[in-house]
């Protein structure tokens, strides 16, 4: 078996051991980690206890046109070698797929892509898989598949020959994805209109932009929206943790219970971000949050491409790699928060601090907060350095459990609706179907009047204000938009557009 | 040495239609400074005369007498023609009289694009920081706004910053306004400040001493400066760092014997530090427009109270709103939901009453005056 993209493919091994001098041939375009198991599977079969043929060995891969990759193909190797010199019993290995990486003393290793392997097992109708014994809880995540965790080599030619009974299988221990989060909203004080506006986010799939001055806890905010995000259902665990399992994130544990939460530094690059490789490819931190929250902490300080790269997932959830060693998709749907300084040095519009920049640099550093991709954020929010007052005066924070319920019967309401044009929340209509779907109150368009007037709304503004006061209505279960659901879409604000609309034109 | 100095330049300087192009033609001279010219006519008495003895080189200096030679009046003309602009000679009926307060250099001309200047118009001019606080900028815009609403034109350079925020204040109101150029009449500088020039000269007036195609250039500042200290009745300093450009525009208002007022900031901010050194000087400190009007005499036109017909929410939000606040902590001192408050704010906001600054809600400048608490 190897992992291609996110998916595994079932790789056919087979060995002849014949006459001629001792020498191991691999073919079947095997990649560099691949060649490299043939000087690492003799020392590992010896120190097994068992035998390696000093005769002519072919070990071939097939399909031959499909490039393999990773050492998770050790294994199967060095058990094609075990059956084809007799020394495990012939067909012991029928129906079962085998992977891992095997160390020189013949140890099997914790390998990447066991849960796409187990997927891709099950799909092809195996009876179970052979896997790295830390990887095993992955692997039996998946119905209808047993699953040997080996530690050794020499478990495996037990186990082939009978001899070594596998633990128990732990298709039991199946995990359901419900858990607790380490972090929760109530831990939040103040920031009343920041919590609402998570919820708000939450309820409609939308992305959401914060702006803030250092410290007023736009990153305690962000961690927190994984926390109130509808409960993971099974599919979208297994989804979720085939990536992280691919990515070698997994590191023993079952599925993900919770949704992920992935902050890749400012530095990172656009392969970091979106995957890459120049042999294997591999999901990046975009797919790592499928299904979960990826915050991009100082936002400006991100390259420019790297950041705009990030359309395509907000678009079609999922990332598409061409590279020389073959085309992969990735799934990465996730709900984007970028924060950033309202200004370069972080202090505008704070009360306590006075701002030192420029006008011009202002401006300049406002220019970085727009563009293709700060269009697909709904919701934009100030964050306010909260004054000992504010903090003293403001009573504990909800729970996010009890958020989460609210948060799950809006999904549901929107899910209801939209069942017909194939959108799962507010947060993923287009404009023309956000204008649609509206369904505005009498009241409610007369507000919209006024406030497209003397609020400057450019017309993507305007849609934007639309789909989250479109999530508050259904939040408060209300069939129409209120004036009130309005007013409460169009109070958040980065602040950021007034500031530019007041040095353009007031 | 003169008496009759005080009367600007020697009567009949630039009458008739050769005295008025040799005057268009002094006008596009760049070495001379208006200084010498203003010495030179009351030498020569008329503008042929002072353009002949700068031809001659008795005058002036060699690039001067070059350029005297070169200059096409008519080329000039054109130009002025296409942007529209007006030429007018000291002495003129719409040529302000003050400016011959400026004893040792009134302009001999000014090139004018816009409204008329009327005589008996009263002026103010706000000056400040290119560079500025967001603070100072809110201070000049409401100054230039509740100065233009109450029919002073505000008078200033088009710079940025201070500058602009007063324009733009007055453009708002919407009333009358003067943009002094350092630049030809016909160049809008800074660029970015381009379509705020042209909306001055559609409201107001757009003002140079410069002929056409002429750069903006550091000396043309202070000389600009002067100009903008003569038109004006008094001189209002926003922000300004130790030695800046705007303590040479008082300076001009001081010895022209204008009032100077100065708007007071934080003891710690170096923009505050013209300000501040004027008012212990003796300028008349004012905390924003309406501190200035009740000095000028001028009765404000804008409402300082809530409208009447306030609906009900958004009338106990606005009296409680007396400092910056968060949405819910406006809603708890309104004793209203969060949800009711925040549809007062934005109805309160679409009528111009408040506004969001950094997430907080505060009432705008223009109604905060009127109470009791200093603006922020």
């Amino acid at each position: 078996m190897t992992v291609l993209g996110v998916g595994g493919s079932p790789i056919a091994v087979e060995a002849f051991v014949g006459r001629g001098l001792p020498s191991f041939t691999l073919t079947g375009l095997p990649g560099a980690a691949v060649t490299d198991a043939r000087d690492r599977i003799r020392p590992a079969v010896e120190h097994a206890g068992l035998e390696w043929p000093l005769r002519r060995v072919v070990v071939n891969l097939a399909p031959g046109n499909l490039r393999k990759e990773g050492a998770g193909l050790d294994l199967p190797i060095a058990a094609a070698v075990l059956l084809a010199t007799a020394q495990v019993p012939d067909h012991a290995a029928a129906g079962w797929a085998f992977a891992g990486e095997l160390s020189l003393r013949g140890d099997v290793l914790s390998t990447p892509g066991i849960l796409s392997i187990a997927i891709a097992a099950a799909r092809a109708g195996l009876e179970g898989v052979v896997v790295p014994a830390a990887n095993a809880v992955e692997a039996s995540q998946i119905d209808g598949l047993r699953v040997v965790g080996a530690r050794s080599l020499a478990d495996v030619a037990g186990f082939l020959r009978g001899t070594w009974n596998p633990p128990a299988s732990t298709t039991d221990h199946q995990i359901e994805p419900v858990g607790a989060s380490e972090v929760d909203l109530a831990e939040i004080r103040g920031q009343a209109q920041a919590r609402r506006a998570l919820e708000v986010a939450a309820a409609g799939g939308h992305n959401l932009l914060m702006v803030g001055s250092p410290g007023a806890g736009k990153t305690m905010l962000a961690r927190r929206l994984a926390t109130i995000l509808p409960a993971l259902t099974r599919e979208e665990a297994l989804e979720a943790s085939q990536l992280h399992s691919v990515a070698g994130l997994l590191a023993g544990r079952g599925l993900l219970q919770i949704r992920p939460f992935r902050a890749p530094h400012h530095t990172v690059s656009t392969a970091g971000l979106l995957g890459g490789g120049s042999s294997v490819l591999r999901p990046g931190e975009a797919s790592l949050a499928h299904h979960g929250v990826l915050f991009l902490d100082e936002f400006t300080e991100f390259r420019r491409d790297a950041v705009e790269a990030l359309r395509q997932p907000l678009e079609d959830g999922r990332i598409v790699l061409t590279r020389s060693v073959g085309s992969a998709v990735f799934p990465a749907r996730f709900t984007l928060v970028a924060a950033a300084n309202p200004c370069p040095c972080g202090y505008h519009g704070d009360p306590a601090r006075e701002c030192g920049c420029p006008e011009h640099r202002r401006s300049q550093y406002r220019h970085k907060l727009s563009g293709p991709l700060l269009d697909r954020i709904d919701l934009r929010l100030r964050v306010p350095r909260l004054t000992k007052m504010e903090l003293m005066g403001s009573e504990a924070g909800e729970a996010s459990a009890s958020v989460r319920e609210r948060v799950q019967a809006a999904r549901e309401r929107q899910r209801d609706r939209y069942v017909g044009i194939g959108v799962l929340c507010n947060g993923h209509l287009s404009g023309p179907a956000a204008r649609r779907e509206a369904r505005l109150a009498g009241e409610t368009e007369a507000l919209l009047e006024r406030a497209v007037d003397s609020m400057a709304l450019t017309g993507r503004g305007f849609d934007r204000a639309l789909k989250v006061a479109r999530t508050i209505a259904d939040l408060e279960g209300q069939e129409r938009i209120l004036a009130v659901h309005m007013a409460e879409a169009l109070s958040y604000r980065s602040g950021l557009e007034e500031e530019e609309a007041v040095a353009r034109a007031g | 040495m003169r008496d009759d100095a005080r009367m600007g330049w020697p009567p009949g300087f630039a009458d008739g239609p050769r005295g008025r192009l040799a005057l268009l033609t002094l006008s596009c001279l760049r070495g001379i400074t208006p200084r010498t010219l203003f010495k030179l006519a009351w030498g020569e008495g008329t503008a042929a005369a002072s353009l002949r003895a700068i031809q001659r080189g008795q005058a002036g200096s060699a690039s001067d007498r070059s350029w005297a030679s070169e200059v096409d009046p008519d080329e000039v003309t054109d130009k002025l023609k296409r942007c529209s602009a007006r030429f007018l000679a000291n002495g003129d009926p719409e040529y302000p009289a003050e400016l011959n307060d400026l004893l040792a250099d009134p302009p001999g001309w000014l090139f004018v694009r816009g409204q008329r200047l009327r005589a008996g118009d009263l002026r103010v001019a706000v000056v400040g920081s290119r560079v500025c606080s967001s603070a100072g900028r809110d201070i000049a815009f409401d100054l230039g706004r509740r100065l233009a609403g109450a029919g002073v034109a505000v008078v200033s350079g088009a710079a940025n910053g201070i500058d602009a925020a007063s324009h733009r204040g007055a453009l708002a109101a919407p009333g009358p306004t003067v943009a002094v150029l350092g630049s030809g009449i016909d160049v809008f500088y800074p660029p970015s400040k381009r379509e705020m020039l042209a909306r001055i000269e559609a409201a107001g007036t757009v003002v140079s001493e410069y002929p056409p195609g002429t750069a903006a250039e550091p000396r043309h500042f202070p000389a600009r400066n002067r100009i903008i200290a003569a038109l004006s009745a008094a001189m209002v300093v926003v922000e300004g760092a130790a030695k800046s450009g705007s303590r040479i525009s008082v300076d001009h208002a001081l010895d022209l014997g204008r009032d100077v007022f100065a708007i007071p900031g934080p003891v710690t901010s170096p923009l505050s530090e013209t300000p501040l050194e004027l008012i212990r000087e003796g300028a008349t400190m004012v905390r924003g427009a309406d501190d200035l009007l009740a000095d000028l005499g001028v009765a404000a036109r804008i409402a300082l109270e809530p409208p009447p017909d306030l609906p009900p929410d958004e009338r106990r939000i606005f009296e409680t709103l007396v400092e910056p606040a968060l949405p819910d902590a406006v809603a708890r001192r309104a004793d209203l939901s969060t949800p009711q408050a925040i549809t007062a704010l934005l109805g309160l906001e679409l009528r111009g009453l408040v506004r969001v600054l950094g997430g907080r809600y505060e009432r705008r400048l223009a109604s905060s005056a009127a109470s009791a608490e200093a603006p922020e």
